[in-house]
């Protein structure tokens, strides 16, 4: 689908409407009440959602590009477009895109690439402004743009697939998902502002033995690096919940989450309650929002607050609301993207 | 001659579909504790038994080890009274002296009938999350009786082999012991997976470079484990502490075949698995050869060529396999390292046990 028609094809939901059929559900210790609001669909295979800090508005990484939502209007704008396409999987397959995205202070967006083949791929920075441009960037307007990894020592095969990025006080991460001997988590320090070169920090394949950095959070003090380790897509049950000194890069706590592909990593403002999603990838009618409890200890919890059909990313605002992007599953026919833009408010997590 | 590969899982004897149950006598797993002169506490993997290197083991609830029952399933496991015609035990294909394999291409079961896969080792299965090469089963217990009902394998419905073993005071003695029962085909699974979770490897020259002693891997292994990690890209699924991430790839093996094996995707029902296979352990790898799900790689040296090569193209290959690119030296340096790293002095040489009259 052209970017034109989807644009003009995005529709926005005023009112609450009760998403995602309640499928079947797995070893789960609750079903909480919480009826996600779907407030855009249309959207192509989305993977990254990051809520502007200043503005609130809500930036949703898609196949056909960024895309922004703003709530109070709740119109959806082409953000950022012109990116390449690439394809995840051997059937199922899915056309990817700019895969993960955050907020650099108030008015830049880190956007992570995984529209290209991996050697090839890049961080991009852009400045966003406080309402929606008139024509949407393209994907070479970044005032900032980082990377590739070629070969090298430390990647033999080239690293990309930037699916999940975190900001914190002083630097970028970015989880990559080219080489599958290392499963880096790439680092650029932030000087002034300002990003510094792109660089491999952790090897996360290399201390936990699984497969696949996926979402990416800081801890709310800011010294831990909060990884989910997805696994492989064939296998149950093998995600873990990792935690790095965000400094030294080492390993401080790996344990196993239960989930079979978790894809989203954040934790609530205030609360600093941490809650992820799991895609499981096997048998997508087990896709669902959890809140991780005992996050500290050696065996997290984990505890379903709803049913999601293929959760790929999520991120709170600053009062604490849940906006959660899913790829959804097309109508039988239908030449609609699947792809939605839900949220939870605060006070139904 | 030899059969198609199809997917014989004991679900499909019970419902009747053996037409379905040709090749894979790959699955045959089975066992019994050693002789009766051994002290069976030296065969539990407790954890403080556990060979360095190797992590804690996993048990199922339902089936806690206990020497009484090891003792039993190595027993069953040697037994060729398990099969149709008293002769194909699980350590036919599943042989210590051979890897826990067979040495042969593909498994041999009852009448001399050849399957079409290789017969996977047994050992470290303890930490397998799947057994057969295309994972059908999701337990070692769950495994165990497959190759029993196989009509090319061991051939003996659940019922034939229950009412055998029962006619043997020693096996109805023991499971009266073990289980407070008879015997039955739940003990059968339980004992026969309970001894398989006792065959380890580990402290292999890799784990004791890894704990720091220097002078345990030559300098030719020190460099071949170098791109084992590196260049040569093993670590993409040959990760962890058993060497394997349990998963299942296309890697690019027997698709130049017009009828190539599924693999897991005649279970998983998923078209990205097409022609994907298990990732087996490679402790132990050299002691068994041939290799690849289909035997069709006689020596490490063939394997290293194949994955040098980028495997077989086809629209399924998994994204990890592709053009290494090595150099002579560097494909024998890593030959080395996975003959000489990965073959443990405590290689689990289990005999056959003294079987019950």
């Amino acid at each position: 689908m052209r970017l034109e028609q989807q644009s003009m094809i995005l529709s926005i939901f005023a009112s609450a409407v009760a998403m995602m059929a309640l499928l079947s559900s797995g070893a789960i210790d609750q079903v909480a009440a919480a009826e996600p609001e779907v407030v855009a669909k249309n959207l192509d295979n989305p993977t990254g959602v990051a809520v502007s800090p200043k503005t609130g508005h809500v930036f949703v990484a898609s196949h056909a590009g960024v895309f922004r939502y703003d709530p109070a209007s709740g119109n959806v704008t082409p953000e950022i477009v012109g990116y390449p396409t690439d394809v995840y999987g051997k059937g199922p397959m899915y056309n990817i895109g700019p895969l993960g995205v955050a907020f650099l202070g108030d008015d830049h967006l880190v956007v992570g690439d995984g529209s290209r083949v991996d050697l090839e791929e890049l961080v991009r920075v852009y400045k966003i402004s406080d309402t929606p441009p008139d024509s949407p960037q393209k994907e070479t307007d970044a005032v900032a743009t980082l990377g590739p990894f070629p070969y090298n020592e430390s990647t033999t095969k080239g690293e990309g697939n930037f699916y999940g990025v975190t900001v914190s006080d002083s630097a970028i991460y970015v989880t990559c998902n080219g080489d599958d001997t290392k499963g880096w988590v790439a680092k650029a320090q932030i000087v002034d502002g300002k990003p510094g070169k792109l660089e491999l920090a952790i090897a996360t394949k290399e201390a936990t033995g699984v497969d696949a950095p996926v979402p990416i959070t800081m801890s709310p003090n800011g010294n831990l690096v909060v990884v989910g380790q997805m696994g492989e897509i064939n296998i149950p049950g093998d995600s873990l919940l990792t935690f790095y000194n965000a400094k030294s890069g080492k390993m401080r706590r790996n344990a196993k989450l239960g989930l079979n592909d978790v894809t989203g990593l954040a934790y609530a403002p205030e609360s600093n309650r941490l809650y992820a999603t799991d895609f499981s990838w096997l048998d997508t009618s087990k896709g669902a929002l959890y809140r991780i409890t005992k996050v500290n200890s050696e065996e997290p919890k984990t505890r379903k607050v709803c049913d999601l059909d293929k959760p790929s990313a999520i991120a709170f605002d600053a009062d604490g609301n849940l906006y959660i992007a899913v790829m959804g599953t097309a109508k039988e026919g239908s030449d609609e993207a699947p792809g939605q833009l839900l949220k939870i408010n605060a006070g139904d997590l | 001659m030899m059969k198609q590969p199809s997917e014989c899982s004991s679900a499909l004897v019970r419902s009747g579909n053996r037409q379905f149950c040709s090749a894979l006598l790959a699955g045959c797993l089975c066992f019994a504790v050693f002789g009766f002169g051994l002290s069976l506490t030296s065969v539990i993997a407790a954890d403080g038994d556990i060979p360095a290197g190797l992590d804690k083991i996993s048990y199922p609830k339902d089936n806690p080890p206990d020497e009484a029952k090891i003792h039993l399933g190595k027993q069953l496991y040697f037994d060729g009274r398990l099969s149709e015609d008293n002769k194909v035990s699980c350590a036919s294909c599943h042989d210590p002296a051979k890897g826990w394999s067979n040495g042969d291409r593909f498994a041999t079961g009852v009448g001399g009938q050849v399957g079409g896969r290789s017969a996977p080792t047994v050992i470290n299965t303890a930490y397998q999350m799947f057994q057969f090469w295309d994972g059908r089963a999701g337990s070692l217990e769950e495994q165990a009786l497959g190759p029993i009902q196989n009509p090319i394998e061991m051939n003996l419905t659940l019922e034939q082999v229950v009412a055998k073993l029962n006619k043997i005071p020693g096996y109805r003695e023991q499971f009266q012991k073990v289980f407070g029962t008879d015997v039955t085909s739940d003990g059968i699974a339980k004992a026969i997976a309970a001894y398989e979770r006792t065959v380890l490897s580990g402290n292999a020259p890799y784990d004791q470079f890894k704990a720091g002693d220097e002078s345990a891997l030559s300098p030719a292994a020190q460099r071949g484990m170098k791109l084992f990690t590196g260049k040569a890209h093993c670590t993409a699924c040959h990760a962890g502490a058993n060497l394997t991430d349990n998963a299942f790839h296309n890697v690019g093996i027997g698709m130049d075949r017009d009828d190539f094996d599924q693999g897991r995707a005649a279970i998983s029902k998923l078209g990205g698995d097409t022609g994907s296979f298990k990732t087996p352990t490679i402790r132990e790898i050299a002691r068994t050869a041939p290799y690849m799900h289909d035997g069709s790689l006689k020596t490490l040296e063939d394997v290293v060529e194949h994955y040098n090569k980028g495997g077989i193209a086809n629209t399924y290959l998994d994204e990890e396999i592709y053009e290494l690119k090595l150099t002579d030296q560097e494909k024998a340096d890593l030959v080395t390292f996975l003959k000489e790293g990965l073959s443990s002095k405590d290689y689990p040489m289990h005999k056959p046990p003294k079987l019950p009259e």
